[in-house]
């Protein structure tokens, strides 16, 4: 397969602190990439290296085959970058940043065709401190992608944005990639890493806890298998009792059942509950998520 | 070259945005011109008019104050916000970073000279430079030698505080020891020493005696300081340029 990008054993140490500690992967041209991971797991830090904006301590780093401590400039001809939280200057208009940061590139995108697709044409004379958020992102993003870059990396390009602001923004991260850019982003969201990753990284401590698909690490690191439902009557002494549940809790109306077959269990638990006329509701399977994946993989990072 | 000429032309269309900032650029030398000429009246300084002494005098304070404020703070505002570290993500060399800024800052002095020029004209009789190309040079020089001079100096600063405490600190012992505002000859022999170490002096005094009293191939000490000081501090400005404020 056609690489964008290898690393290989990548450390990061600060004067007495290791920030990223021998991390390997590598991401093929065309697909969304994800890293995951607390605050202070090196994702960033990770992000910085490959654009070459920072020095990697060891390994080996090799973006569009250039390496980013050498070429750090011919690479981002070819790179587009979006901050955490980017400032450009406050009183610069959102036509004006598009043409100077134009003009910074060799490459040529389509203007015309980007302004549509992030619908900034009707603030084409606002200043940048007028935007709201989601209309700076979008702004940003245009700064990124403005030169049709080869690969672009954004670093949280959803933090701080209502729910429609982020879905419009995952919705045009997946046309860039249809026109055959390839994403590195970084996230704590655990919804977008599963809604638009193709595969996700997992970091913790500076090291990859794990590595796939996100369908695969859910599955692969699936959470005891558990159903809920809500219902006031429900005894937890009753269900405990059935065959087969290993535990079973309660929060308030809502019930947490976990048992090695879950159709098995819902038999029986609908048969107790039709004797003792129990009203069960919202009852579902839980499937188990990147979420809790994320939860459980920081809980074992604590108490390793 | 397209990077350079868009990021001078965004600058200095910013700072016209920047309305209370454009009125005292502006208004502030002619301000100061008018009450020392109130306080001066009709005495000869050095030999000179009033206005022949102190127009190109201010001129030389207004490049310095451009150099400092104008140019400096917007560069240390830039550091702090993030907005370099943006410039970091793209292919733009440093240099072009400093070139454009020097350029942006040039159009404010020469504007700002000019109101000086006109308002000296109008209100206090000021003659015309005598060598004009020596003049027009001298000038030349000087930016060449405050403008890198301010950017360094305001780029040592870690944030926009610092660099204006700094700013002030440099302005002020410059504009009151380099013969700015006071006449040299009222002051004792050791502070004639002192500001012979300031660089504005040897910008007032090229501009003064080109202005009124001989070209400037007859100033090569000034000459020779201010292209030293040109050289040393443009290297160190683009050595110690940096993208952020983090260390």
């Amino acid at each position: 397969m056609n690489m964008a990008i290898v690393v290989n054993g990548l450390r990061k140490s600060y004067k007495d602190k290791a920030a990223v500690k021998g991390v390997s992967f590598s991401v093929a041209r065309g697909e969304i990439f994800g890293i995951v991971g607390p605050n202070g797991a090196g994702k960033t830090t990770t992000l910085e290296i490959l654009e070459g904006l920072r020095e990697r301590s060891a390994g080996e780093v090799s973006v569009l085959g250039f390496d980013p401590k050498k070429d750090g400039r011919s690479l981002r001809q070819r790179i587009g970058i979006q901050f955490q939280s980017t400032s450009i200057q406050e009183r610069l208009k959102v036509s004006e940043a598009l043409d100077l940061f134009a003009s910074f590139y060799e490459r040529k995108g389509d203007r015309a065709g980007l302004i549509e697709t992030l619908g900034l044409g009707q603030y084409m004379n606002t200043p940048f401190s007028k935007l709201s958020g989601g209309w700076k992102q979008r702004l940003t993003l245009a700064l990124a992608a403005l030169h049709a870059p080869d690969i672009l990396f954004l670093d949280e390009p959803s933090t701080g944005l209502d729910p429609q602001a982020r879905r419009d923004i995952w919705a045009l991260i997946q046309q860039f990639r249809a026109q055959g850019m390839t994403v590195v982003l970084t996230t704590h969201y655990m919804e977008e890493a599963e809604r638009l990753c193709d595969r996700v990284a997992m970091f913790r401590e500076g090291a990859i806890a794990a590595l796939d698909t996100p369908k695969r690490l859910v599955s692969q690191f699936a959470v005891a298998k558990c159903l809920t439902f809500t219902s006031a009557e429900a005894e937890l002494s009753v269900i405990s009792a059935l065959p087969s549940v290993e535990r079973a809790h309660r929060d308030g109306d809502a019930v947490w059942v976990y048992a090695p077959d879950l159709q098995e269990i819902s038999r029986h638990l609908f048969a107790v509950a039709h004797e003792r006329h129990w009203t069960v509701e919202a009852f579902r399977f839980e499937v188990g998520s990147l979420d809790d994946l994320f939860v459980n993989l920081s809980q074992e990072g604590e108490t390793a | 070259m397209n990077a350079l000429l868009r990021l001078a032309s965004v600058e200095t269309k910013l700072f016209f945005r920047e309305k209370q900032a454009v009125f005292w650029t502006f208004l502030f030398p002619v301000l100061m011109i008018w009450l020392f000429g109130a306080m001066f009246g009709n005495q000869k300084i050095e030999g000179f008019s009033y206005s022949d002494a102190y127009i190109p005098s201010w001129v030389a304070v207004q490049l310095l104050t451009t150099s400092l404020f104008t140019l400096g703070t917007t560069l240390t505002g830039y550091r702090e916000s993030g907005v370099l570290r943006r410039f970091q993500a793209t292919p733009l060399r440093p240099w072009v970073v400093l070139v454009a800024h020097i350029a942006y800052g040039l159009i404010v002095f020469i504007m700002s000279a000019a109101v000086v020029f006109i308002f000296g004209t109008l209100a206090f009789h000021l003659n015309a430079p005598k060598h004009l190309t020596s003049t027009i040079l001298a000038m030349a020089l000087s930016v060449c030698a405050l403008f890198p001079f301010g950017l360094l100096l305001t780029s040592l600063a870690r944030n926009t505080r610092t660099a204006a405490a700094v700013s002030s600190l440099v302005l002020n012992l410059m504009l009151f020891l380099s013969g700015a505002t006071f006449p040299l000859a009222f002051m004792p022999k050791f502070l004639q020493g002192v500001a012979r170490a300031l660089p504005l002096y040897y910008v007032i005094d090229l501009l003064r005696q080109t202005w009124n009293v001989s070209p400037i191939t007859s100033h090569m000490t000034d000459v020779a300081v201010l292209a030293g000081l040109c050289v040393v501090s443009s290297v160190l400005a683009a050595r110690f340029f940096r993208w952020s404020s983090e260390v």
